[in-house]
């Protein structure tokens, strides 16, 4: 009997999978199929979504992509029913295909079950392995062997700060007190981040079972989900999984016949981008506003409640029991000299394969970028990418020998984040580009320190009169002043790390911001008050369909007649260019 | 102690402790201030604001100083060039968001800085001679100003965006005016034997001469005309500014000490050279007067042609110009204005003013202007004089042409034009040419090298007023040209600074300029603003008619009356902060020289909320430093303040938004101090809210009996608020309601200030002498017919200890009768003795201060967070470091919610409770027996007494649950954990008889009395209850609590005094003896207890009843004297707080019925014959200390008044404890304490339940 499996996170649920599951079950009970219809997490290849993945009695597995509800019939009829796999759809399995690239260069330590187990099912994360490590700790080992492992494996904190996780817990462990806590912060907050979402809804129980060794290790009782909001699916996975554990006696008193003591309450933020800051992010399960305090005293000596108290985030507890049950070494071979292990990205902007990637430390930003992303969309030349979202930087496409690797990736002004990777082309305008982030930031401010809070607005209203063709001599003196203010008087993350974005670009695109400012131009023709449209008189067929398509009647001319536009009229909405038939319409 | 780190701070080695932050251990050693807007020191570390940043040796960033911690070793520094850049940004950036107005327009707009909005305020209550002494801080000439000023204010004035301006100038008048009658005159310091010459004795010249007279200098003014004035005099007509006015005004300044030599003149008489001698500096203001030439042929030969200037100037002359006929007067300014209606007055049969453009350009006033029309003077516009026309050599017409308006000029005016050919004759008898003045320095700055301008302009600093001649200054119309009388006032004053400040220093720097924050700095304010403002009408100014007006000099504006004033003082609409003196963000944006365009941007605008009677909040002024938000929810635990939004957006209001007064709020007003800007400020009790500098003055709260300290903030003589002070007081900058805003009744304009007699039921107002005679006569005459017994004395427990000492001795050695009490404690029946047969007396035997070192705190009887709001912050804050609140409470008072264990019993079961906590504690072994055998008597009967009360028979007489009583019983049992009760004594509600013994059994059974960090706070309701009884101030007690059975003290006191009071010290019942008309004549000192009808029955008796109150009480307008009692604010004064520090109230204005209560009862004794001494303060208070021993022990330690007990009691056995509580109370003091109980011990509570 087949198996077959539907990629049913959010990405997949947005593409339409739901669709094409209740098609699938639909098409087996119609041509009555044996087969049997399982749900999955997302594999990272959401750029395929809805994902399909047919497994042979021989356990042959052949993903198809982009199965849409119409598409389903044939899959089921000619591959399910009667063996012959339908090549022209399949992503991967059978033959070679493009998309093997995609998973070539990867190494799955985080999302090694996204995607092909069924995260709803305790059982089957356990035939995987699931709950070793946890059950090895508890038995074998001392809570100080296993900081000392986490320690040997090099592995950081995945949220962005980097810290040596090990090093985090022996803090919380040594801090003084019997009652301590841990805290999953699960409140993803990037703007096109999705990793943890990702493995929240693939593999939660990865993440609970790093909880548990955590709390094993460091001496806690209880533990806090800090889990979006806006993430339905994920809060509901993780209910899930923690109602099943329960159910199995494997949460609350003597997990798992030891006499560890562990219980897990989820804590849903309301969405404020600043809760994914510890202070707050405490400040908001104690029910209070959602603001950073100053450190020290830090979360590992006075955390929640005034206890001590260890935040990582879900990636980081995901990596735990890999750790363990594979050893640190295994761990610690992967990477560069200070950056071990892999690192989840999510590839987003003007690539061709956007998904979810983890890839090994020490791999290249060109690698990432061509290889597993398959380069820029349309041929366009690859301009620069903005690593961890819009507290990280921008990195030029000249560094694309970069590799992946804090300290490395710390020193262009970028910061490894929690692993966003937006790739951007010749036609981002790099100012453009630094005020969506900084606009971000200025609006998640929680507003206590004073220059995040006023200084974030200075800098965006300043940005903005660049890109509306306003920009001042001595705008960039004022920005750089600014920025280097803002990320030294501020208590948190946000404050401090906002201005990367300007810094960044600043730093490798100044002539972009001169462009504007001096000579009102956009140089990757994107700020629309800075673009002037006017009529190429060899090309222009005189067709007056440009004229027509003017809301303001910018375009005069008659027919047959080379037309032109009044710049004193002309909007600069591009209506014309993106009429005109024979590319008569400049832009510039 | 001793810290027990080292680290470096700019270069310096300092101890520090592990938890200091920097700041602290800067302020600690007072090595530099560093500015902070969110810090407070009474809440934990915040760290918003980024003011207070500072470097660290080896760090990257700087840090907040506020919140980070200090390690061993660390160097710190705390002021370079990047800190003062980061620091002015994050300044730069707050103001940048700070949509508000530090002043109004009016004071922004004025040259001179006049303070319009506080003189207004003053005016607006009448008081004129504050308002005049205001407005001569800046400007010396209101008299003159009120007249002639250009009132750039009123242009300025918001009120133009309402409906129309308010009328400044006229109120500026109508105060000068009512002052000068009887001016308000400065202290003119002692010479400092500096001098300073001042040429010129115009605006400038005078306002000069009038600051450095106030700076110390001796001045002499030199004047070229006959008379001083200047400009004022001999360019301003009389219609406009009476002379004799002017002359009154220049005298008020001259008699200040000013020498003055008039017909003098720099050039002819004296050189700048010859100054140099005699005069350590030189102040020229010499004008402007030389009247511009028209520039037309035989101008100068004309009989006819006058200059402007030379007209008005001839006019004031002994021997004015004879004018008739025609008058053309060519000019459109305010010269041509005055000098066309001058003429109308001196003969003219028409004036004429020929002006080149339109009536649109006239720089004149246009009031001026109007008036002139009205009074008939003709004027022709768009025409210029082309020529003479004239016969033998007298004018006999103007050749004129008319002008037509062409493109604008660079004044931006239109310039004018001829129209060829429009030539045309204008027949007159005298042209006047007010086209303008000249500056005539004469050969002054060639011979003097003074460097002048093109335009001969002397060059002079724009702020230092100084010359190109060291020692020399200049400033008024010389400097700028011809310019206006309040610029010259600007200049005199600033120039005189300038001065001074070159005298003493020998240079002179340009001043800092103080910030001000406008509203226009982010933009126009649209009228829509204004949209919810009451229109009100304008006050016009009486003038008298036109025709009245030509016939003479008189002055055309009558003036205002005073209800006029009174409606235009109301329609100003108070623009300027109301924080302006005291806002720590304006003080830090001067210092930093902050710029506030620097970041300009969007800034966010919101309402006011003005929903509350007593605060206001402004949230646009708000910078987030959130002290308002912790102080309410982290401190008072009420949480009414919060922060909106998110981000750029975020801000501090009421929570949800709502008005404040819809909130939790409680009205403490505790965020107002909290606040460092104007954000939260309280709505001041006056009619207009000033703002008006002021000074602090360091007092004691005159509400309950916790002795907060508080600070009255003075602005004039009776005008007068409270804040908040950290003072020596355990309250530490925390006030509640009553002491935050309850000061307001000692504001009330209608309180009698006049002592009164009552005739055949009419009140008569009378003098001291005559009230006090009859009061006398009638007391005396009743204790002689009806014996010394018949008379008794009632004193209010917020009398202070001298007052009352000096009442019951009046009573005891004068009247020889013990008849001394107070209505409140008879009346109520209060618990005042509940200890005594136990401990000696009925006192706290723990301090305010002891709350802090309880391990558990036990609230009897007492609403904290209604009655006692300090006592609850206390308790809270202890909470916070661990201790633990039991409230004992029928009803879930607000307390309850804060409680770690609510004993809910039923009402009157106390006593049960408390003794089933003793029986629980004997029960487990764990009274204490040493204690019990060495200090207490009467241990065993007790024990049996209560011997029965298992939880199980408790819960049945409490109705408390089982669980909660083991939860008490745990708590308190273990005779290690600290347990201080709080027992309201002077609350009714929930009170049983004998819950204040059973309360005293407990503390004695577990040891807890004399032990710091235990005992018993008894909080009391009014400000001296305790000192009343220290004070004897009862028919059971002398002072030093004696009681009838103390022989030997009673006789010690007696020969104090001088008396036998073994003879009138005996018990009596002074209510019963009320009731039952014993008493025909009654003193009632600050009590009414008519207040309540059904107390008639007991002054019912009574035939002649003297009140002493500050208000017509109840109980006064029942009375035949009234004698007008002196405030608080009036009083000096100690004050005996509940648990006993003996503090000093503080009197800040001389009573205005004229009397302190002191001189009040001095002076009825003296009528009644009585000798009643000590009669002065510190006599009164040498004698308490030998009647009272207690209070002795003040005096050995040198203490007293403001220092507290806690400061004797600290030396006497080390830091922090109140020996006076551990020794004075009978289980401590060599005597035992008896433990009481008896056969209805619990009958309230169970009645036969117990009882076998």
């Amino acid at each position: 009997m087949k198996t077959i499996k539907v990629g049913l996170g959010t990405c997949g649920v947005s593409a339409g999978g739901d669709k094409t599951y209740e098609a699938i079950k639909y098409e087996i009970e119609q041509q009555s199929i044996q087969a049997t219809v399982k749900e999955t997490g997302c594999n990272g290849m959401c750029y395929r979504e809805p994902l399909m993945e047919v497994i042979d009695e021989d356990l042959k597995s052949y993903l198809y992509g982009e199965v849409t509800p119409e598409r389903v019939k044939r899959i089921m009829t000619e591959h399910v029913l009667n063996g012959t796999p339908v090549d022209e759809w399949i992503v991967q399995g059978g033959m070679p295909t493009e998309d093997d690239l995609f998973l070539k260069k990867q190494k799955r330590i985080v999302l090694r079950n996204c995607g092909i187990i069924d995260p709803n099912s305790i059982e089957e994360y356990m035939a995987v392995g699931g709950y070793q490590a946890i059950q090895k700790v508890l038995k074998e080992y001392s809570p100080d062997r296993v900081i000392e492992a986490i320690i040997a494996s090099g592995l950081r904190g995945r949220g962005g700060g980097g810290f040596l996780t090990g090093v985090k817990w022996r803090f919380c462990r040594q801090s003084p007190g019997t009652i301590k806590y841990i805290i999953c912060n699960a409140d993803e907050g990037d703007p096109g981040a999705f990793m943890d979402r990702s493995t929240l809804e693939g593999d939660p129980h990865s993440v609970l079972e790093g909880m548990m060794i955590c709390a094993y290790a460091i001496g806690a009782e209880e533990g806090y989900i800090y889990a979006r909001a806006e993430y339905p699916k994920a809060v509901q996975r993780l209910k899930d999984a923690i109602r099943n554990l329960l159910a199995k006696g494997f949460l609350g008193k003597g997990i798992f016949g030891s006499n560890t003591n562990f219980s897990i309450k989820i804590k849903e933020g309301a969405g404020a981008f600043v809760c994914g800051e510890e202070t707050a992010l405490i400040a908001s399960i104690e029910g209070k506003r959602g603001m950073p305090r100053f450190r020290p005293p830090f979360p590992a000596q006075s955390g929640l409640w005034g206890k001590p108290t260890n935040i990582n985030n879900v990636e980081t507890y995901a990596n735990v029991p890999w750790i363990i049950v594979n050893g640190p070494e295994a761990f610690s071979s992967m990477g560069t000299e200070n950056s071990k292990g892999s690192k989840v990205f999510a590839l987003a902007g003007k690539i061709l394969r956007g998904g979810l990637a983890e890839v090994p430390m020490g791999i290249t930003i060109n690698e990432i970028v061509h290889e597993i992303g398959g380069g820029i969309k349309g041929g366009k030349k690859f301009k620069a990418v903005q690593m961890g979202g819009p507290s990280g930087g921008c990195i030029p496409a000249s560094m694309g020998d970069l590799q992946i690797d804090y300290q490395q990736i710390n020193k262009t002004g970028a910061i490894m984040g929690s692993g966003g990777l937006v790739v951007m082309d010749e036609t981002t305008c790099m100012v453009d580009m630094a005020k969506f982030f900084l606009r971000f930031t200025q609006d998640e401010s929680c507003g206590k320190c004073t220059f995040c809070r006023v200084g974030t607005k200075r800098m965006l209203e300043i940005l903005e009169r660049i890109t509306d063709g306003k920009g001042q001599e001595g705008d960039v003196e004022l920005l750089r002043h600014l920025a280097y203010q803002i990320r030294n008087n501020t208590i948190c993350g946000l404050g401090q790390t906002a201005p990367n974005p300007v810094l960044t670009t600043l730093k490798y695109f100044p002539e972009e911001y001169e462009a504007h400012i001096k000579h009102k131009k956009c140089p990757a023709h994107s700020c629309p008050a800075l673009l002037t449209y006017s009529i190429r008189e060899e090309a222009c067929k005189g067709c007056m369909a440009c004229a027509k398509a003017c809301p303001v009647e910018a375009v005069s001319g008659e027919k047959k007649k080379v037309h032109a536009i009044d710049q004193a009229l002309c909007i600069r909405c591009g209506k014309c260019f993106e009429t005109c038939k024979f590319d008569a319409v400049l832009k510039d | 102690m001793t810290e027990q780190m080292k680290i470096k701070i700019n270069g310096q080695e300092y101890g520090a402790n592990p938890g200091d932050t920097i700041l602290d251990v800067v302020r600690r050693h007072d090595i530099d201030h560093i500015p902070t807007l969110c810090h407070d020191p009474k809440l934990p570390p915040y760290g918003s604001c980024y003011l207070c940043v500072v470097e660290i040796e080896g760090l990257e960033k700087l840090v907040p100083s506020c919140s980070s911690p200090v390690a061993p070793g660390m160097a710190i520094s705390t002021d370079n060039e990047r800190i003062r850049e980061s620091r002015k940004t994050a300044l730069e950036l707050l103001l940048s968001n700070h949509y508000a107005d530090c002043l109004g327009p009016c004071t922004q707009t004025c040259p001179a800085g006049v303070d319009v909005q506080g003189y207004i305020a003053l005016m607006s209550m009448g008081r004129y001679r504050e308002a005049v002494e205001l407005i001569k801080e800046k400007n010396p000439l209101p008299l003159v100003c009120g007249r002639v000023c250009v009132r750039e204010c009123e242009s300025a004035c918001r009120r133009n965006l309402v409906d129309d301006r308010v009328g400044i100038d006229y109120l500026k008048r109508y105060a000068a005016d009512v002052d000068i009658e009887n001016p308000w005159t400065p202290d003119v310091p002692k010479r400092n034997g500096k001098r300073v010459a001042v040429v010129g004795g115009g605006p400038a010249g005078l306002t000069c001469a009038y600051f450095l007279t106030l700076k110390g200098y001796g001045v002499t003014l030199f004047e070229s005309s006959p008379k001083l004035g200047g400009m004022l005099r001999y360019g301003i007509p009389e219609y406009r500014l009476p002379k004799a006015l002017l002359d009154r005004e220049i005298k008020w300044i001259t008699d200040l000490g000013v020498e003055v030599k008039t017909g003098v003149s720099l050039g002819k008489d004296f050189s700048l050279e010859s100054l140099k001698t005699g005069f350590d500096a030189t102040f020229l203001a010499l004008g402007a007067q030389k009247a511009k030439t028209m520039g037309i042929a035989d101008e100068g030969q004309t009989e006819g042609i006058i200059g402007g200037a030379d007209f008005l100037r001839a006019m004031q002359t002994e021997d004015p110009p004879k004018i008739y006929g025609t008058v053309v007067v060519m000019g459109g300014g305010n010269t041509a204005i005055d000098a066309a209606r001058t003429s109308l007055r001196t003969g003219a049969d028409k004036v004429v003013v020929l002006y080149r453009r339109t009536m649109k350009e006239m720089p004149a006033h246009q009031m001026e202007i109007d008036a002139a029309a009205e009074e008939g003077v003709e004027m022709r516009f768009l025409s210029a004089p082309l020529s003479i026309i004239s016969k033998n050599g007298r004018l006999e017409a103007l050749r004129c042409i008319r002008m037509e308006l062409g493109e604008p000029d660079a004044s931006g005016r239109r310039s004018p034009v001829p129209v060829k050919g429009s030539e045309y004759d204008l027949p007159c008898a005298f042209a006047i040419s007010a086209i303008g003045q000249d500056i005539d320095l004469g050969t002054i700055d060639e011979e003097s090298g003074l460097a002048v301008t093109r335009q001969k302009a002397i060059k002079a600093g724009k702020t230092s007023f100084a010359t190109s001649i060291p020692g020399v200054f200049a400033g008024g119309d010389v400097i700028t040209g011809p310019a206006v009388a309040i610029d010259a006032i600007a200049h005199g004053r600033q120039a005189a600074f300038a001065i001074d400040e070159y005298v003493r220093k020998g240079s002179t720097t340009s001043a800092d300029k103080e910030f001000i924050s406008r509203k226009e700095a982010f933009g126009e304010i649209p009228e829509s603003a204004f949209a919810e403002v009451r229109r009100i009408e304008k006050e016009r100014m009486a003038e008298l008619p036109a025709a009245e007006r030509i016939k003479g000099q008189a002055e055309v504006e009558v003036g205002f009356s005073e209800g006029q004033v009174m409606n235009e003082t109301g329609r100003c609409l108070e623009c300027g902060c109301s924080a302006y003196f005291d806002c720590d963000l304006r003080k830090y944006a001067t210092v930093f020289g902050v710029d506030i365009n620097k970041f300009a941007g969007d800034a966010r605008k919101h309402r006011v909320d003005g929903s509350h009677p007593l605060i206001a909040l402004d949230p646009n002024k708000c910078i987030n430093c959130g002290r308002c938000v912790r102080t309410c929810s982290e401190i008072l635990k009420v949480s009414a303040l919060g922060f909106v939004y998110r981000g750029f957006k975020s801000v501090v209001k009421p929570s949800m938004e709502k008005p404040l007064l819809e909130t939790t709020c409680i009205s403490c007003g505790n965020c107002i101090d909290a606040c460092p800007t104007g954000a939260i400020t309280e709505k001041m009790p006056f009619r207009k809210p000033g703002p008006w500098a002021f000074k602090e003055v360091e007092s004691l709260c005159a509400f309950c009996s916790l002795g907060c300290n508080l600070s009255y903030r003075v602005f004039h003589d009776g005008l007068f608020t409270v804040s908040n002070v950290n003072g020596a007081s355990h309250n530490k900058g925390y006030l509640c309601t009553k002491g935050r805003f309850g000061y307001r009744y000692m504001l009330e304009k209608d309180r009698p200030l006049k002592p009164m007699i009552r005739k055949k039921g009419e009140w008569h107002e009378s003098t001291w002498d005559e009230a006090l005679d009859l009061a006398a006569r009638k007391l005396t005459a009743i204790a002689n017919a009806s014996g010394a017994d018949s008379i008794a004395v009632l004193a209010s427990p917020t009398l202070t200890n001298e007052e009352l000492y000096l009442l019951q001795k009046f009573v005891r050695t004068g009247l020889k009768s013990n008849n001394i009490g107070s209505f409140t404690n008879l009346a109520r029946g209060s618990e005042q003795d509940g200890l005594d047969r136990m401990f000696g007396m009925t006192v706290s035997t723990a301090t305010m201060d002891d709350l802090g070192k309880a391990d558990v705190i036990l609230v009897v009887n007492a609403d904290l967070s209604e009655e006692h709001l300090i006592a609850g912050l206390k308790v809270k804050a202890a909470q916070k470091t661990g201790a633990r609140l039991v409230t004992v409470s029928s009803s879930e008072i607000p307390l309850v919610k804060s409680s770690d264990l609510w004993i809910d019993g039923k009402r009157g079961t106390t006593t049960a409770l408390i003794s089933g906590v003793c029986e629980a504690i004997i029960e487990k072994g764990l009274e204490q027996k040493k204690f019990i055998e060495t200090r207490t008597e009467g241990y065993e009967a007790f024990k049996s007494s209560i011997a029965r009360l298992d939880p199980g028979l408790v819960a049945e007489i409490t109705g408390v649950k089982r669980e909660k009583l083991l939860a008490l019983f745990d708590l308190v049992s273990d005779p290690k954990t600290n347990v201080v009760v709080v027992y309201g004594i002077d609350s009714l509600w929930e009170k049983s008889k004998n819950d204040l013994q059973a309360l005293g059994n407990l503390l004695m059974l577990s040891g807890r009395v004399g032990k710091p960090g235990n005992g018993i706070i008894l909080l009391r309701d009014f400000a001296n209850s305790q000192g009343l009884l220290d004070m004897g101030v009862d028919p059971g007690y002398l002072p030093g609590h004696i009681r009838a059975n103390d022989a030997g003290r009673i006789e010690e006191l007696g020969k104090l005094w001088g008396v036998d009071l073994q003879s009138v010290f005996k018990p009596v019942d002074l209510k019963d003896a009320m009731e039952k008309d014993r008493i025909k004549g009654l003193i009632v000192f600050g009590e009414d207890p008519l207040s309540v009808t059904s107390n008639l029955k007991l002054t019912s008796g009574a035939e002649f009843m003297v009140v002493v109150d500050s208000f017509m009480t109840a109980t006064a307008s029942e009375a035949q004297v009234f004698l007008p009692a002196s405030l608080p604010i009036e009083t000096e004064g100690t004050f005996t707080a509940c648990d006993r520090r003996v503090q000093r109230t503080t009197r800040v204005f001389a009573p205005r019925s004229g009397r302190e209560n002191r001189e009040i009862l001095a002076a009825l004794a003296e009528k009644m014959h009585i000798p009643l001494a000590p009669k002065k303060g510190p006599d009164i208070e040498k004698e308490i200390r030998k009647a009272v021993p207690l209070y002795g022990k003040l005096a050995k330690e040198g203490f007293w008044g403001k220092g507290l007990f806690e400061h004797t009691f600290m030396t006497a056995t080390g830091k922090g404890e109140f020996a006076l509580y551990q020794d004075d109370v009978t289980p401590q003091r060599g005597e035992k304490g008896r433990y009481l109980f008896g056969d209805n011990y619990f009958s309230l509570e169970i009645g036969s339940k117990l009882m076998p």
